[in-house]
């Protein structure tokens, strides 16, 4: 048996190793295939599956002379109990460790093999190291299997029972799962790392900053957190150990026996053979089901086994409620679909175990208990034991998951929280989990009536479960049709309810129901009644077993399932087709080597637009038609215009002058010639007319840009792409060499100067500036339609709601259209009109949104200089994604991202005033004024945008140490960013968008800058770039004209930080070894810090050289353990790595600290803090 | 009155073990006893009866009803209690017995309530009917599975080794109240506990590896060896002699040696006492043809 795991976790981690399809925990990018990184993931990913062979192995070394009724023969041979107990013990951890030596080997051929095949790159695989092997052998594989074996160990001889055993697998993963419930939260991280009992959590915290070459090259050690975890650890599995050692004996525990009471009554009643009349007919059938049911229900309750599963379940739940719902240090208000989201999160699983354990208990009960052949020779039908069966486990899991409910409205009423929604945890349990459950259950008996013992029963319902799913993947089969309970997701909204998914989810739950049904009536049929027969044999008779109506039953259940899976397939695949991951990816690759020839084609400018929209949110319908000026802002003539179509629309092009050359149906794209051509400088108008229409449902859930209530779209999604598309293309670099791409670029190269690149703007690189746009817009009667600018008219038609918009100032091509039922809140200041859309529901946040538009205005207004737009609004849309955007005036918020959260208790800055100060800022940075298409172009608006929302928050709250508390979530973001980087990190000046960069190193860099030279001499740099190209239109700013404007206001001896922060990639690596004090006689305090620091510079894969430093950092105290209240800070120049700093104070502080705002990049900010000792 | 004919009935089993060998027997009501050593074929035959396993070839016939390929409509007239009998665990000797009674279609919930405290208090269990089964001794749960046996109308009822575990007073008990219902129906009891039959059945076959070796009644069987069974005590080291001269049926010990009975038409001398024979003489004689020593 070992021998067969080993064999499987080996094949899996070949897979792994030389398969893209296949990731364990994912391999990617710079990392290698085989580093220690990867192969440590992968053995501690392997760890908790191999938990259930170590049951096995243990359990089966503690029972087997048990169970073998062997015992009494071999404790009465002059057997050392030692000897017998710890060699059981080691005999089992050693055959324990062997299936995750399979993956060693697993790894280290699929390497050797790759290296003489080449399935994928070589250069995707580093050098062999024997140390990262030894290490996990000792510091992973050993010491879990070890602590596993001792918790089941010591539970199987003190109970000897299997069962049991397995529960203490299972108490071992839920004690898992809680302490990995406690990684969650950024300041309790010594605790998770110390309390996760495999060490995996504490793994990827030592690990959570690594650089893809530090991943590639360090093998865990011995040393840090992980050390100390691993010795606790054991420690604890010793203790164990020897408890379960001094309580065993091979003495037999005298069985207790219970006193019956003996009842004296005897009883005087006479009993009369009553006359019988036993009846079969429709109604018997009913009878015997309701009383196999009864039966097979009670006995799923009583189980030991449910009530432990039950309570772990309930545990969990309750552990992970009790966190509450956190965001950014916030909590989000309890509504229902969080809720429903961590119910499923916590406890579907158990649910699925507990139907395929009992799907098997129920099955081979009666066998078990030797009164198969009593109830199988009654007259009773099996199909009508087969749904009685099925229905207890159905029955089971709805009441689990009903109590589950209770739980959260019992967790919602606690906190206060009154709008319950009794539907909403109905519905999403209709729709989503009992036809999961049911689904399972049918197929789980089935499983167990074909297979021919319960544990190949329970070996094939877990493969189909947990394996069918990746050979799906690998197969790239993506139809919901084959995947079991799959279908379209009803993911909740407050907003617009279950979404578009409802209506596929209705037929694939049909589907999936009638396909349990039909399992059970198979299983009804095959049943095997009596003597154990083979299941051809079973096969062969089972016409005798089933009336004949059965079969005419089956073969009606058949041809209404076969009627449902074409109705299905029809819509899935024919009426909305959809594409594979791998089929996408060939057509991406096709696509360019077939039109990577018109990458340079020429195209117009789009100068002004006219929308003319008209959304109808229930049918999920959206018509537009569209004029586009076109202007040849080229210095050649265009004689042909090229367009990609989407091939979810209906498009029709007109184009005057034209005609169509060229048209391929794969990718929707077409060729117009122009006749004559266009010559510089002239325009044209482009009519587009394009209808979304919904027809029938999808394979998933579909678009949620337009939706019942809350449709958000973009201009860029209703109309065809100009141009070559180079969104099509493939970007990641292993992706491309497998398709015999070049390398791509994610940007052009940043350039100083002006040249043709800085002739585009990142967004839309050259095919339109600032225009003026005018939309009319239509909705349902009972929705408001917005679209960029002001309001000119509104007017109801056709029992519809028009609307006609028209921009104030020429903005970017770039603007959202929204439709849902929206409450308006508006504000005026300053002539500008602050308006909230938004739901009903989502009131309670809304007078504290106005107020940080309202700060925002005033902070940036002052400082960068006019809002150009007459209003400002903020709109509500549903939670399919969670992000806030920013178009021309508008900004577009998701329900989850702000709206729930509960800012009852806040008063100072929060994650939405941040998010919305933001969106404001990106009002400038990004609409007044935008980067050329070229790197470090985000600088300008990301991480400008990012800082500016910093800036209010930090006028706003006046606290050095509140906005410490701020940007560590910065200073996280960037770090662990780079630590998954894919490609190469760059200095912040060239940030390729990317994310963790402009966003997280952006703004910890620019704060830390007007740190250092002033909050107005850096708002003076932006404020002086902004005015030189504002609206400008072409050429665009490189980062480059912001260093030239950001260099007067930098005094010169603080100009190396141009170079350090932006130019290149510096990290700090600050340290307080030592702080002592002694109290001097005038009643003042010394106190004397010896500190470290060095600065590092790193390179795109993060190599770090260490270099000299010579920089001013600061250095303060905080007069309490908690950091709340910060004194005496002074910036001090440090020139060598270890200096001693003597300060004289007035008063005794509580700590002392190096860079006590964190101010600078540091991967280990802990240390650089230390509570004051009394001098020696 | 009903019939059971059975006419050839042959299983194989896939080992190639004959379990069956072209067995035929006509049953009608009243007691019927089914002899023979372990692994004779009793329970294969008992089983496909049950219609909880297939045969190979022949037919069996419950009056109009087609016991091979009317698996449904035999087992609404049947009555069955198999060697091996367990319960569920949790469940009241009560509640198993009302949720058989419904299986055998006792859907009148009166009928079925009275039925079980009948047969309850019929196998001296009325007492302990809301206790748990799986408490119960071996005795108690077997006397549960002889109420279920008992349960609806059968025409047929198939015990197999029904008295294994009880002691002489639950076993008395139990041979009345088969006796009871046995008037009217029939009863196949199988065992290899040669007075159970001779108490019991008025008809009975004795089968030997899967071959119905004899077919009558006991007395009739007893009649045919009258005067042709001969014993003698003899020393155990002549025992192989013996049993090369004679044809011995049985040897047993008593007293420490050996007693031996032979069959034998005339008067084999040499120390040997005629004895009246017994149903044990038959059992023996007949499945130890070869007379060899057992």
């Amino acid at each position: 048996m070992v021998y067969i795991f080993m064999f499987i976790l080996g094949l899996m981690e070949f897979f792994a190793t030389v398969s893209d399809n296949v990731q364990v925990g994912g391999a990617i990018g710079n990392v290698y295939r085989n580093s220690p990184y990867t192969l440590t993931l992968h053995i501690s990913i392997f760890s908790i599956f191999s938990l259930l062979m170590a049951v096995a192995f243990f359990n089966n070394a503690a029972l087997r002379d048990h169970n073998n009724e062997f015992n009494e023969i071999l404790f009465t041979t002059p057997l050392s109990k030692p000897g017998y107990y710890f060699g059981r013990f080691f005999g089992a951890l050693f055959i324990a460790t062997l299936p995750l030596v399979g993956v060693f080997i697993g790894m280290l051929l699929g390497t050797w093999m790759n290296s003489i095949f080449e399935w994928i790159d070589p250069e995707r695989f580093g050098p062999f190291q024997i140390k990262t092997f030894v290490n996990n052998y000792v510091l992973f594989i050993l010491p879990n299997m070890f602590l596993a074996g001792t918790v089941i160990f010591a539970m199987a001889n003190k109970w000897k029972s299997t069962v049991i055993s397995f529960v203490g697998g299972l108490v071992i993963i839920v004690a898992y799962i809680i302490s990995g419930s406690l990684m969650s939260d950024v300041d309790n991280e010594t605790i998770a790392g110390l309390s996760d009992i495999f060490g995996i959590n504490t793994y990827a915290l030592e690990t959570k900053y690594y650089t893809p070459v530090e991943k590639n090259t360090i093998s865990p050690g011995f040393s840090g957190l992980l050390f100390w975890n691993r010795l606790l650890w054991t420690g604890v599995g010793i203790l164990i150990l020897l408890l379960s050692y001094f309580s065993f004996s091979f003495k037999q525990k005298n069985k207790k026996v219970k006193k019956e009471n003996v009842s004296n009554q005897k009883s005087t009643t006479t009993f009369l053979l009553p006359k019988l009349t036993p009846s079969f007919n429709t109604n018997t059938n009913w009878i015997q089901f309701k009383s196999f049911f009864y039966t097979n229900f009670l006995s799923i309750i009583k189980s030991v086994t449910f009530k432990i599963l039950f309570l772990f379940c309930i545990i969990i739940l309750v552990a992970d409620l009790s966190g509450g719902f956190e965001y950014f240090g916030l909590q989000s208000y309890p509504v229902t679909y969080k809720l429903i989201d961590s119910i499923k999160d916590n406890t579907d699983i158990f649910i699925i175990i507990i139907v395929v354990f009992f799907s098997g208990e129920l099955i081979w009960r009666d066998r078990d208990y030797k009164i198969n052949e009593v109830i199988d020779a009654t007259a009773h039908t099996s199909f009508i034991s087969m749904a009685a069966k099925a229905l207890s486990l159905v029955s089971i899991a709805t009441i689990l998951n009903l109590f589950f409910i209770l739980i959260g409205i019992l967790y919602q009423l606690l906190n206060g929280f009154t709008r319950i929604e009794l539907d909403v945890y109905l519905l999403d349990f209709l729709y989503d989990n009992l036809p999961l459950f049911i689904a399972f259950g049918g197929i789980t008996i089935l499983v167990q009536v074909l297979s021919s013992n319960k544990y190949i029963g329970y070996f094939v319902a877990i493969l189909i479960l947990l394996v069918w799913e990746i050979v799906l993947s690998i197969m790239d089969v993506g139809s919901n049709m084959l995947d079991i309970g799959g279908g379209p997701s009803v993911f909740y909204s407050d907003m617009n309810r279950f979404g578009p998914g409802v209506k596929g989810a209705f037929w694939f739950n049909l589907y999936w129901i009638l396909f349990a049904v039909l399992g059970l009536l198979i299983a009804g049929a095959l049943w095997n009644r009596g003597t154990k027969d083979s299941l051809y044999n079973r096969i062969k008779t089972a016409r005798k077993e089933v009336p004949k109506s059965y079969r005419s039953v089956i073969v009606i259940a058949t041809a209404i399932w076969l009627g449902i899976a074409g109705f299905v397939y029809y819509n899935t695949q024919v009426l909305n087709p959809y594409y594979t991951g791998d089929t996408l990816e060939e057509l991406a690759a096709n696509y360019e080597k077939t039109y990577g020839k018109y990458r340079d084609v020429v195209t117009p400018k789009i100068t002004d637009a006219k929308y003319y929209i008209d959304i109808f949110p229930n049918k999920r319908d959206i018509h537009v038609k569209a004029d586009l000026e076109l202007t040849n802002a080229s210095e050649s003539n265009i004689d042909s215009l090229h367009f990609y179509m989407s091939e979810d629309w209906d498009t029709k092009l007109i184009i005057p002058n034209s005609k169509e050359v060229f048209n391929d149906s794969t990718y929707d794209f077409k060729i117009f010639k122009l006749s004559p051509p266009l010559q510089p400088g002239e325009k044209m108008i482009l009519t587009v007319d394009n209808k979304f229409i919904t027809k029938g449902f999808e394979n998933n859930r579909g678009t949620t840009m337009i939706v019942k209530n809350g449709t958000f779209f973009n201009n860029g999604a209703i109309l065809p792409t100009m141009g070559y598309n180079s969104d099509y293309e493939l970007s990641d670099k292993n992706i491309r060499k497998k398709h015999g791409l070049p390398e791509k670029e994610r940007m052009p190269e940043l350039t100083p100067g002006v040249t043709d690149l800085h002739m585009g703007n990142y967004i839309f690189n050259g095919q339109s500036d600032f225009i003026n746009v005018e939309t009319i817009v239509s909705t349902s009667a009972d929705q408001t339609a917005i679209a960029p600018g002001s309001l000119i008219k509104k007017w109801e038609e056709n029992e519809r709601n028009y609307f006609h918009y028209k921009t104030d100032t020429p903005s970017l091509n770039f603007y959202s259209f929204m439709s849902a039922k929206y409450e308006i809140a508006t504000r005026n200041w300053n002539g500008i009109d602050i308006e909230i859309y938004y739901d009903k529901k989502h009131n309670v946040n809304i007078e504290m949104m106005l107020d940080a538009v309202e700060r925002s205005l005033k902070y940036f207004t002052e400082n960068f200089g006019p809002y150009y737009h007459k209003q400002a609004r903020i709109i509500e849309f549903p939670r399919y994604r969670n992000f806030a955007q920013a178009f021309p005036g508008t900004m577009p918020y998701a329900e989850s991202f702000g709206f729930i959260i509960d800012l009852e208790d806040e008063t100072e800055n929060n994650v939405i005033d941040a998010v919305i100060a933001h969106e404001m800022a990106h009002q400038y940075w990004a609409h007044q004024l935008i980067g050329a298409y070229m790197q470090g172009s985000t600088l300008l608006s990301e991480s400008f945008s990012e800082y500016s929302s910093l800036m209010t928050m930090k006028n706003l709250n006046n606290d050095p140490m509140k906005m410490r508390e701020f940007l560590k979530y910065n200073h996280d973001r960037y770090l662990r960013g780079r630590s998954g980087e894919r490609l190469k990190e760059l200095p912040l000046y060239k940030v390729e968008n990317q994310g963790y960069i402009h966003y997280g190193k952006g703004s910890v860099i620019l704060y830390a800058l007007q740190d250092y030279v002033g909050e107005q001499n850096v708002n003076t740099a932006m404020k002086n770039l902004l005015e030189e190209y504002r609206y400008k239109g072409t050429p665009y700013p490189s980062s480059y004209d912001f260093i030239r404007h950001l260099e007067p206001e930098v005094p010169d001896s603080l100009r190396y930080l141009i170079t350090d922060w932006f130019k290149e990639i510096t990290l700090y690596d600050n340290r307080l070894k030592e702080a002592n004090y002694k109290a001097l006689a005038n009643g003042k305090y010394e106190v004397t810090m010896e500190i470290e620091s060095s600065k590092i510079k790193a390179d795109s894969l993060g190599n770090e050289t260490r270099v000299a430093i010579n920089d001013w950092i600061d250095i303060g105290f905080f007069m309490d353990s908690d950091e709340e209240v910060l004194y005496n800070e002074q910036r001090v120049k440090f020139d060598r790595a270890k200096s001693s700093i003597t300060v004289q104070l007035d008063s005794l502080p509580y700590k002392a600290a190096i860079d006590p705002r964190h101010l600078l990049i540091d991967r280990v900010y802990s240390d650089n803090i230390k509570a004051l000792s009394l001098e020696d | 009155m009903s019939t059971l004919k059975i006419s050839n009935l042959s299983k194989t089993y896939p080992n190639g073990v004959k379990a069956l060998d072209n067995v035929t027997l006509e049953l009608e009501n009243g007691m019927f006893g089914l002899l023979g050593p372990n692994g004779a074929g009793k329970s294969s035959l008992m089983r496909t009866l049950a219609t909880l396993q297939e045969a190979d070839s022949g037919s069996a016939f419950l009056d109009e009803i087609d016991i091979l390929n009317q698996p449904a409509e035999t087992r609404k007239v049947l009555g069955y209690l198999p060697q091996e009998f367990g319960v569920y665990p949790r469940i009241t000797a009560q509640q198993l017995l009302t949720h058989i009674a419904v299986l055998k279609g006792i859907t009148n919930k009166k009928e079925r309530k009275l039925l079980v405290d009948y047969l309850l208090d019929k196998v001296n269990l009325y007492e302990k009917r809301n206790k748990s089964v799986k408490g119960f001794s071996g005795g108690m749960k077997q006397r549960v599975g002889i109420a279920q046996a008992l349960i609806g109308n059968p025409k047929l009822i198939i015990v197999d080794e029904p008295t294994a575990g009880l002691d002489p007073g639950e076993r008395n008990r139990f041979y009345n109240l088969l006796a009871d219902v046995g008037k009217d129906v029939i009863v196949i009891l199988s065992t290899h506990i040669v007075d159970d039959v001779r108490e019991l059945c008025t008809n009975m076959a004795i089968m030997n590896l899967g071959e119905i070796v004899y077919q009558g009644s006991p007395q009739n069987a007893i009649e045919e060896l009258n005067s042709k069974v001969y014993q003698k005590i003899v020393s155990r080291d002549t025992l192989q002699q013996y049993a090369k001269d004679y044809k011995i049926i049985s040897n047993k010990m008593v007293g420490g040696q050996p007693l031996i009975h032979v069959f034998s038409d005339d008067h084999p001398q040499n120390g040997f006492e005629q004895v009246t024979p017994n149903l044990e003489d038959v059992f023996f004689s007949k499945i130890n043809t070869s007379n060899v020593l057992v």
